[in-house]
Parts: structure tokens; C-alpha cells; sequence
């Protein structure tokens, strides 16, 4: 090797060395990049009952309903009585029961059932959420299971005679005036909040708006398809922050254990 | 090459107008989100070192609960929702990050620069209590607080943990954020002779992956249940 040719190897090693280092640009970065303006989606939340209803029930009892279109109506009626269907022969929810008899309530817990896929990522429970704020996505994750991703990537949803629905379907997001705004198709089939129906086709538009003070998160939904709706179909979630320290509790069901298929006696 | 084109070249790297720079995708050394994918080549796995006391007998009770984890679909937890088969995805915000293995339900969540929950108040769960920090371009994840019985409890190598077992996760990226290692190093003064140490290199997968959010396990399918058996049944 003479002298040339070794000095202009050094020079193509130091190109090389160099080149890497200025793909690898921030090492001095203490935090992951993430979504400007976003930062404070980022944590727990849980749901909290804005109406004062102390119940399940009351939740959403001062929501609009939902103004469906004839088609929409009979979708929904049809989705009743699919869901009405006994799934096995312990299923005895819709028994009549005397005072004193005790009866199973849940005949098949733990199933693939209705966490899968993260349908409480669209529509939360009393269980508390956890959002991560990443560069690319935003996830969702409930405590019971599941988890939701918006992507703000810049992707598009994909094409739906391709896609197989899931609970959460497909989400991309944007900001717009330091909001989370996402747009969601390729659900499953479903009942919606407030007398609403959803299909894959349906979109769901979400606004995800946190207070001045980073302790209240308001979710405002928007669900529109001319086949089912009337007019766009709204109503909004309330939710608090957790405090500091606060961490995911881990939904655990054991479809084996026998406790889980308790029955219950019914007062006397 | 002329020594003129070489020294023009190295002129360019550094200003940061080098080509890998400008036709790959930005790779922060410290940002570990993506999609990833662990192939037969990306383990290595070397045998445990078990204490005296843990028995065969000990060792098939736990790989009979293992099975019986499975056959209900119950939770996976750590270790094998980081090796069940399917991609993993971690997303990384700024005061968390967040573990999804496509085929279990449950997340894994990592808690950025704060402390343990005091184990009065932690509740012990499959994937238990994790924390990390960032030293240089390694995060360094530490796990304590696992259920004893829940989950599919088998470490890799051999042996399992227990509510005494304490997790040591070193993440770092590597061939410019393509490959991320993982250095998982398990204790447990009841298990181990000498902490079970081993490595994953996970393969990023493209950007536009779309994960599956919809892996059927049902307990209720009774081809399914045939197949797994449950050799150990609720409460043995």
C-alpha cells in the first residue's frame, strides 16, 4: 500500500465515521421526540361522571340521542338480535329468576370478548386509560385490556375492502390549534353511545382537548354516515387526570376460575 | 479516489449534508418506538443456573401452570409477551413507554425517571412494576413486583420468576436504529445460582406496518382447549 492510497482510506474511514454520526443526530436529546403541543395527553385518565348520575346507567343520560336514518334503525334492530343470541348453554341472563335463587350472571367471562382489539380505546369504561405520546402514534391503552393507536405518521387509512374491522379500528390523527384531532373507519359493527350504530364505513371524529391546567381531558365524538345518521352524532367524554405516581392496574380474568362465573342471590 | 473528492466528502459529512443523512430516516439513539420483530437468529440464550432447591417437581409445576396460562388466554406477561410469536410495538413519550405484543391484551407499561411503587400499594400483576432511565444511549429498565402464579412465569434458559424476582432490561439501538438489542438479566434469591442473563436483537419492521389488534384466543374453543389440555387446573 503506498502512502496515497492509505491517506485516501483514512479520509474514506473519517467519511464514513462522519456519515454516521450525522444520521444518528440526537444523542444529546434527553426525552423522545414527540407531537408539539401534545406532550400533556400523555399519562392516565379516567372517565369521570359529569352528569351526576352515580351510575352506569345515568352516564350518558343527558346525551342527545342519536337521530338515525331509517336504514340506520333497522341496522341497529338487526344488531340487537344477533347480540341477543345464547351463546352457550349457560347463558341465563335473560331468565327469569325467583327472589332467593341464585343465577350466573356472566356465563363466559374472559372471552375473546369485548376488550379485545381495543374497542375502550374509542369508548372508555370506568377503568383508567393511559396515553403515550410518541413521534409517530399516539396509543391508547385502557387498564382492561386492548390498546388503540392514532397515527400521526402522516398514512392514510387503508383500503377498507382490504381491512379486517377491529374494536378500534384504524385511527389517523393531525393537530389543529395544539389539539389532537383524529379520524377513525374499519370498526366493528356495533352499538354507540346514546342510541347510535356504527359500521366499518362509519367515521368516527374525535377532538381530544386538555384544560390550562393538565388535570381535565375532554373527548369530544363525532359520528357521521348518511346511511345511519340523520346528522352527525355528538356527545363528549369528561375525564381527570390520575395523580402523580398513579399506575396501570392490571386487568387480570381468569376464564377458569370459578368465582368468575359467580352466581349472585338476589335480595330477599 | 482522488485525495481532493475524499477530503470534499468528509467536508460534507460533517456539515451534516452527508447522503445517509439525507436519504435515511432521522434515528434518535434515544427513541426505541417502532415496530419490531425477533427472529430465530436474534436470541441468545445461554442455560440458567438454578438453585439446589429448585426441583424437577417445582419446575413442572410451573410449566403446567404455564400451559393452563395459555389453554384461558389469561394474561402472558413477562417474560414471553417480549418472544410470543408475534411483532412487539413500543411507543415512547416523554414520561413513559408503552410495550404491545400483538397476541396478548395486555400492555406493558415502563414509567421514564420516577421511582418504584411501594410494594404496600403495588398491586403484583404478569408484567410487574417498571422503571427506567437513560444512561448515555441505553435505557436501563428496572422490573420488580411480578405475580408468583400469574402468567406464563418461565424464564428463558430455564427457571421462573416469583414475587422475589428482580428484572434488569438494557434497550439499545444498534446499525442505526435498524436492530435494537435487548440485555434482560433476571435475579431471584430463590431461583437462581447467578443472574440469568441474555440477549434479544429485535429487527425494526417498516414504518407503515399495520399491527394485528385481533388475535383470537378464545377459552371457549373447545378444538383449541382439546389441543392445549390443562394440566393444571384452576387452583392446582
Amino acid at each position: 500500500m503506498n502512502n496515497h492510497s492509505a491517506r485516501t482510506r483514512v479520509l474514506a474511514a473519517l467519511t464514513v465515521i462522519c456519515a454516521c454520526m450525522g444520521a444518528v443526530p440526537a444523542k444529546a436529546q434527553t426525552k423522545a421526540e414527540s407531537l408539539p403541543g401534545l406532550e400533556r395527553l400523555e399519562g392516565d385518565w379516567v372517565r369521570i361522571d359529569s352528569n351526576g348520575s352515580g351510575d352506569f346507567g345515568g352516564l350518558t343520560s343527558k346525551f342527545t340521542p342519536a337521530s338515525l336514518t331509517p336504514s340506520g334503525a333497522a341496522a341497529m334492530a338487526e344488531g340487537a338480535r344477533a347480540a341477543a343470541v345464547a351463546r352457550g348453554p349457560a347463558f341465563a341472563e335473560n331468565t327469569r329468576h325467583d327472589r332467593g335463587q341464585p343465577y350466573i350472571v356472566v356465563s363466559r367471562p374472559c372471552g375473546a370478548g369485548p376488550f379485545g382489539g381495543g374497542v375502550l380505546g374509542t369508548n372508555p369504561d370506568s377503568g383508567a386509560i393511559h396515553f403515550v405520546v410518541s413521534k409517530d402514534a399516539i396509543v391508547l391503552a385502557p387498564e382492561r385490556g386492548g390498546a388503540r393507536r392514532i397515527y400521526v405518521d402522516g398514512r392514510r387509512h387503508p383500503d377498507l375492502r382490504t381491512w379486517t374491522p377491529t374494536g378500534s379500528g384504524h385511527s389517523v390523527g393531525r393537530i389543529e390549534n395544539g389539539e389532537l384531532v383524529a379520524d377513525t373507519v374499519g370498526i366493528v359493527p356495533g352499538v354507540v353511545t346514546a342510541g347510535g350504530w356504527r359500521t366499518p364505513e362509519t367515521h368516527l371524529i374525535e377532538r381530544f382537548v386538555v384544560s390550562p391546567d393538565g388535570k381535565h381531558l375532554t373527548i369530544k365524538y363525532q359520528w357521521e354516515d348518511p346511511l345511519i345518521y340523520q346528522k352527525p352524532h355528538e356527545y363528549q367524554y369528561e375525564f381527570d387526570r390520575l395523580p402523580e405516581g398513579s399506575y396501570a392496574l392490571e386487568y387480570w380474568c381468569d376464564a377458569s376460575d370459578p368465582a368468575e362465573q359467580q352466581s349472585v342471590t338476589p335480595p330477599q | 479516489m482522488g485525495r481532493r473528492a475524499a477530503v470534499i466528502l468528509v467536508l460534507a459529512a460533517v456539515s451534516g449534508a452527508g447522503l445517509g443523512a439525507q436519504q435515511q430516516p432521522s434515528v434518535s439513539a434515544r427513541d426505541i418506538s417502532g415496530f419490531w420483530a425477533l427472529l430465530a437468529d436474534g436470541k441468545k440464550v445461554p442455560p440458567a443456573k438454578l438453585l439446589p432447591r429448585v426441583t424437577k417437581a417445582m419446575i413442572e409445576l410451573h410449566a403446567r401452570r404455564d400451559v393452563h396460562a395459555l389453554r384461558w388466554c389469561n394474561p402472558i406477561g413477562m417474560p414471553l409477551m417480549m418472544d410470543s410469536g408475534t411483532p412487539i410495538e413500543i411507543r415512547q413519550g416523554p414520561t413513559s413507554v408503552v410495550i404491545l405484543a400483538e397476541n396478548s391484551l395486555v400492555p406493558r407499561y415502563i414509567y421514564l425517571n420516577r421511582k418504584h411503587v411501594s410494594p404496600d400499594i403495588y398491586d403484583p400483576s404478569t408484567i410487574g412494576d417498571s422503571v427506567a432511565t437513560w444512561e448515555g444511549d441505553t435505557l436501563v429498565v428496572d422490573t420488580v413486583g411480578f405475580h408468583p402464579a400469574h402468567g406464563v412465569t418461565a424464564i428463558p434458559g430455564g427457571g421462573f420468576r416469583t414475587d422475589k424476582t428482580h428484572l434488569v432490561e438494557r434497550y439499545r439501538l444498534l446499525k442505526n436504529g435498524d436492530v435494537l438489542s435487548v440485555v434482560f438479566t433476571w435475579s431471584d434469591p430463590t431461583v437462581f445460582a447467578a443472574p440469568q442473563s441474555y440477549e434479544f436483537r429485535y429487527r425494526r419492521l417498516p414504518p407503515a406496518y399495520e399491527p394485528l389488534n385481533e388475535w383470537p384466543c378464545d377459552p371457549y374453543d373447545d378444538t383449541r382447549a382439546s389441543f392445549l389440555g390443562d394440566p393444571a387446573p384452576f387452583g392446582k
